[in-house]
């Protein structure tokens, strides 16, 4: 028996699959029903009542959240009774909810606003006495603010800590009017996942403490990336802004839904970690230790390679694209320099957990292992001590390790200020994580292409368009 | 936080009850009850006590006590004092009588009067309309109330404990 049926959609017939949810097919149609506590990671919970449809042969309008498909169905989404309807819920839902959209930080994204000013509510019918007080701006731990009185109660906030981090630190407490959601006395979040529920919350009861009153949201542009903080390298949005006389600054990552490789949600150190890409960058070429510009820098690194082919180390590492990966193996190929991806200082165990966490914190290990870039400890140490040339790109194994620096020449790429850089013989900075394009393939072997959108004021070259430069330069001299 | 523990003998009724019940967790009232019954009140501890007889988290306990106004979640006096203030009592007077003792004992309904005796309640109705307006004193019924009659037995409640 065939499982695909045939429904009616607002006139258009659509094929579903039968005893799957409406509101799904409704979402493929580019339909923006009105939603407040059906997620589909959450499933359905039914309770907002937002999402009312007409369908055909019920009498009373149906929650498309909860209303299974079945063959025939003719469903009306649009037409002056269900959006009547709607709008009668909604206000009901607005009745001890505060409107102080102008001070409230989800402004801009808030699923409440939105179909407030769509409903035409500029005028309320309540006194803004009657309206029930709660309490407002609650730390309740791990970056995330409460505000008792904007919260509409949907529930997917207790559900995602019952039923996807099973941590049940949230719920719901009082009864009606006076309901409110908040921890058990004394206890704070604890999930390392808790951010997550600043994305579910649709309206502004719970916000990032980190980012609140940072930016307005509609002043930020957004373009996808990875995260690069572990070797599941979760799907994220990467929300930043050129201010004016300012320079181009990332606010903030979100999870982005991709279910081959992390769902919905990203971990709290991976969506703070956008902090790494601003802060204590390199940004200027030197050579021993005084500033250069950058053509002379790849000058000097051109004819240290040029020199010694044979005697050169190049040590790459995970944070590399597949791109640049390629590039340095071909020229390792190419030119008879020695190649190592050695990094053992980016595994931690203690990092990782049974849901997205990895234990290998860098986000491109698989990539490098399917170059056949050689990570073997005894092979690196070998090579580290035969040649005398050694190039680190990107790589923060010598961060405490200078002492093995001792007799060599050293020519460092990297896009963070570090310690290695007062040891180092030619510094060049280059592009970080989020200012390149590329591709890095994840512990799970998939691979994902970013396209930075990240417009820096003096933007530092890209390790690809530098290797190319020293690569010409050397060709050059030969 | 302190260990809270039921007296054995309330252990003892609480194994008794639990038997009527299939699953464990659907005990949760009349545990809450037990509680209430020992300690006048639910402490936190207490809830999390609560949680590990039921086999359930804290925070479901804690939902379900703030849920019900009856239990209350924090200490009371030694006398509680609950004035119904439904539409009997109402229409025949419970609003004099909170006014009167909100007065004389100089406390705000759900505080705890200074002395620590008494604590005042207003609550729904508590099913004796025929004897509006009504209260209940630790419990025990009082009705056709008059100011008199509530003056008569604060002050006997005060003298003779």
């Amino acid at each position: 028996m065939s499982n695909i049926v045939n429904i009616v959609i607002d006139g258009k017939e659509v094929e579903a699959e039968k005893g799957a949810v409406l509101i799904d097919y409704l979402f493929k149609q580019d339909i923006d029903i009105p939603h407040f506590c059906y997620h589909p990671a959450l499933g359905t919970d039914g309770n907002c009542r937002m999402c009312m449809v007409e369908i055909e042969g019920s009498k009373r309008p149906q929650i498309s959240c909860d209303t299974p498909v079945k063959e025939g169905m003719v469903v009306r989404t649009q037409g002056e009774n269900i959006e009547q309807v709607r709008r009668d819920i909604l206000e009901l839902e607005l009745i001890n909810h505060p409107v102080d959209c102008p001070t409230c930080d989800q402004a801009g994204e808030c699923k409440l606003q939105d179909y407030y000013m769509a409903g035409g509510f500029y005028e309320s019918r309540l006194e803004a006495e009657s309206k029930v007080k709660a309490k407002k701006a609650v730390d309740l731990g791990k970056n995330v603010m409460l505000d008792q009185e904007r919260c509409v109660l949907c529930t997917r906030c207790t559900r995602f800590t019952d039923e996807i981090t099973h941590t049940n630190e949230l719920g719901i407490f009082s009864r009606a009017d006076h309901s409110v959601i908040s921890t058990f006395p004394g206890q704070e979040l604890e999930s390392d996942y808790s951010m997550n529920i600043v994305d579910l919350c649709p309206v502004g009861a719970l916000t990032s403490k980190d980012f609140r009153f940072n930016q307005r949201v509609w002043f930020l542009e957004s373009f996808e990336a990875i995260c690069s903080g572990c070797s599941k390298g979760c799907s994220i949005h990467v929300d930043h802004k050129k201010e004016k006389y300012k320079d181009d600054q990332i606010f903030r990552f979100r999870p982005r839904e991709d279910h081959d490789v992390n769902g919905y949600f990203i971990c709290d150190d991976g969506r703070l970690s956008y902090k790494d890409e601003n802060d204590n960058r390199l940004n200027d070429a030197s050579i021993n230790q005084e500033t250069v510009s950058t053509k002379e820098a790849l000058t000097n690194i051109a004819d240290v390679l040029t020199a010694n082919p044979n005697d050169t180390l190049l040590l790459v590492s995970p944070f590399l694209s597949n791109e640049e990966l390629a590039l340095i193996k071909e020229y390792t190929l190419n030119n008879g320099t020695t190649l190592s991806g050695y990094s053992p200082q980016y595994y931690d165990e203690s990092f990782a957990d049974d849901m997205l966490r990895t234990s290998d914190r860098s986000p491109n290990r698989a990539g490098m292992m399917a170059l056949r870039i050689n990570e073997n400890e005894k092979d690196f140490n070998e090579l580290l001590s035969q040649k005398k040339v050694i190039v680190v790109i990107e790589n923060s194994y010598f961060e405490d390790k200078a002492e093995l620096f001792k007799d060599k020449k050293v020519i460092l790429f990297s896009s963070k200020d570090t310690k290695v850089k007062e040891f180092a013989n030619t510094v060049l900075p280059v592009a970080s994580f989020l200012e390149k394009d590329g591709s890095y393939t994840n512990s799970e072997s998939v691979t994902q292409h970013i396209k930075s959108g990240i417009r820096k004021n003096a933007p530092v070259g890209t390790l690809t368009s530098l290797w190319k430069a020293i690569e010409s330069l050397s060709k050059e001299k030969a | 936080m302190k260990n809270f523990t039921l007296t054995p003998e309330n252990q003892e009724k609480f194994e008794k009850i639990s038997k009527r019940y299939p699953k464990i967790d659907s005990m949760m009232l009349p545990t809450l009850w037990l509680v209430q019954e020992q300690e006048g009140w639910i402490s936190p501890e207490a809830m999390i006590t609560v949680s590990e007889l039921l086999n359930t988290t804290p925070i479901r306990v804690y939902e379900v006590v703030t849920f019900y106004t009856m239990y209350n979640t924090k200490p009371t006096g030694t006398h509680h004092i609950e004035v119904c203030k439904t539409t009997s009592c109402m229409l025949c007077g419970s609003k004099e009588i909170i006014a009167y003792l909100e007065e004389t004992l100089e406390i705000k309904p759900g505080e705890t009067s200074a002395d620590g005796q008494f604590t005042l309640s207003v609550v729904e109705c508590l099913g004796s309309c025929g004897g509006a307006p009504m209260l209940a004193f630790n419990g025990d019924y009082v009705e056709n109330l008059t100011v008199d009659k509530v003056k008569t037995l604060l002050k006997e409640s005060s003298n003779g404990n």
